[in-house]
């Protein structure tokens, strides 16, 4: 554990001390703060609209259902453009600089590597959540939204994003350059959101099987407010199997050499 | 403190390392002299756990690295051909995640980086990023970092590598400084450095250990016999004959000619010295004696003897 944590530690250094960090931050807070305003505003003219025809009350547009549902769902896919930046340096930098050969002849396990290098990664992308989560404490400043499905969203954001990392690092052990390993994971990121499009006219069995599989799929519920074991143990799988991934394939390169 | 035996490394066809087998006693400087491609760092990154072996075993400090590579790479600090460092961190930062990552209990860890900083000459770089050091101070960190967890073993492949005569001078004797607590193995192709460090070499070529002993045990087993270089003013008679005419000497080679003057290899049985015959003999003669001095074959010139099998021997002792 403590060597996990060292290595956490590292990355999240690493992340911080070059630029990458903060632009990451910075962007997806601005992306999320301008998708906010967006429909903040769409939903504001709404609830207008409707009280100038007499629908008037708190509750005749559900600010949850109208506008934070629909932004948690568009900030998942937006996640899916910032992942990849966050986890294609993490094994491919360090074996193009030689680093590596730290890291294997130290007294590490393969796992205490690969969930370092995850616990880092996925510290950066809370941090990024949770800056860009303040854009709605407006909402609750100014009105009545539920607490619930807030917090679940977020929590399922944090999950679908875990997975998406998990990936990534997989695919950033495959290479030694960097820029290959982050098409890589786009090309795979990419792959699963168009695995549920094509769901939606693969029939009624085919529809099942892909939204059983489709990452996004499972977010939906998160975004409602639910969170069903069913979701959190299919992220947890992701999450483990691509770990499991990126653990086989450290040590398959020790016997390539 | 490091055993070896039968170790070999193949990628696909090719053997990289082909049966090498060793051992070092503790504390000695053990040093691996090969050309470049030989095998030298496919060894040392088997001997520290960084790959595996195809066949073969190796031991440290009484680990196997196979079956307990955790309880072995404890014991051994490793600096690769380049320095295994971060450019984005600090010396000191970097020290302190290698002494994290090698196990220094965590009260200890603080206090190991200066001492390790003060023994390597870093402490003043403390606060630099390792991507800004010239050549020289990524080396020193280099070794800083395989030495924070006060390892038993210290294996360094060529240490010296690229950096300037001064600071080569300064990196050996920081080694031999530190061969008392660690058992060293260190890798080079540059041959004064093995005679000066070492206290024993193994000769490696394309994956085979082709030679192993002390560098003046090895100096003196292939030199075989003695021999001494002659170079006389003959004056037109026969000097050739009056040397083969010494007891003891075995040939007598003409080795060059110089106008009047012509140079011989005069070769002796082993274990006698034939310099005083051969100087009286030749002023007796009545022939002018300009220069007598032996013979010894340098390291160097053993090291291309084996290394180099298309060589003809009088090439490689030239």
């Amino acid at each position: 554990m403590r060597n996990t944590l060292a290595i956490a530690r590292r990355e999240l250094h690493a992340y911080f001390s070059s630029p990458i960090a903060y632009i990451m931050v910075g962007l997806f807070a601005l992306l999320f703060g301008w998708m906010f305003y967006s429909f903040l505003s769409f939903f504001s003219e709404q609830s207008l609209r409707m009280s100038q025809f007499g629908m008037a009350g708190p509750q005749a547009l559900n600010v949850n259902e109208m506008l934070i549902r629909p932004l948690l769902l568009q900030a998942g896919i937006i996640i899916l453009i910032f992942v990849p930046t966050l986890t294609m340096r993490t094994f491919a930098e360090e074996k193009r600089s030689g680093t590596i050969e730290l890291l294997l002849t130290s007294p590490l396990t393969d796992w205490e590597i690969v969930l370092g290098k995850f616990l880092g990664a996925v510290g950066l992308y809370a941090v990024m959540l949770l800056l860009s989560s303040l854009n709605l404490v407006w909402l609750f400043v100014y009105g009545d939204p539920e607490l619930a499905p807030v917090v679940t969203g977020f929590v399922g954001l944090l999950l679908l994003g875990a997975g998406f990392i998990a990936i990534g690092l997989f695919l950033s052990n495959l290479t030694r350059n960097q820029i290959v390993a982050g098409l890589l994971t786009y090309a795979a990121l990419l792959m699963l959101l168009l695995v549920s499009w094509v769901g939606e006219s693969a029939g009624p069995v085919g529809k099942a099987i892909v939204s059983a599989l489709s990452v996004f799929q499972h977010f939906e519920d998160f975004s409602k407010g639910v969170v069903d074991t069913q979701h959190v143990i299919y992220y947890l799988s992701v999450i483990t199997f691509g770990l499991f991934l990126t653990a086989r394939s450290v040590d398959a390169d020790r016997w390539r050499g | 403190m490091i055993e070896v035996q039968q170790l070999t490394k193949r990628y696909g066809p090719f053997t990289a390392v082909d049966g090498v087998s060793f051992n070092v006693a503790k504390g000695e400087i053990l040093g691996f002299l090969g050309p470049n491609g030989a095998g030298k760092t496919t060894t040392m990154r088997i001997l520290t756990g960084y790959m595996p072996p195809t066949e073969g075993r190796a031991r440290v400090a009484g680990f196997d690295l196979q079956d307990s590579p955790i309880e072995a790479k404890r014991r051994i600090g490793y600096l690769p051909e380049t320095p295994p460092l971060y450019p984005d961190m600090t010396v000191r930062d970097y020290l302190l995640f290698v002494a994290r990552i090698k196990g220094v209990p965590p009260g200890d860890q603080a206090g190991r980086v200066q001492t390790v900083m003060e023994r390597t000459h870093v402490a003043d770089m403390g606060r630099r990023h390792c991507g800004k050091l010239s050549k020289g101070y990524r080396q020193r960190v280099g070794l800083a970092q395989a030495i924070i967890h006060n390892p038993d073993v210290l294996v360094l492949d060529e240490p010296t590598a690229g950096l300037d005569p001064k600071q080569i001078i300064e990196t050996r004797q920081l080694i031999r400084s530190l061969a008392g607590d660690h058992t060293i193995v260190l890798s080079t192709h540059i041959l004064p450095e093995v005679s000066q460090t070492c206290q024993r070499v193994v000769i490696i070529n394309k994956g085979r250990v082709v030679a192993e002993d002390t560098p003046d045990n090895l100096t003196a087993r292939l030199q075989g016999a003695a021999s001494v270089y002659v170079q006389v003013d003959a004056q037109g008679g026969d000097a050739q004959a009056v040397l083969a005419g010494i007891p003891g000497v075995t040939t007598v080679a003409v080795a060059e000619q110089q106008g009047p003057l012509t140079g011989y290899e005069v070769q002796s049985e082993a274990g006698r010295d034939i310099r005083r015959s051969v100087a009286s003999a030749l002023v007796g003669a009545g022939f002018g004696l300009v220069e007598l001095r032996p013979m010894r074959m340098s390291l160097e010139e053993i090291f291309l003897q084996l290394t180099t099998s298309d060589v003809p021997e009088e090439v490689a002792r030239a």
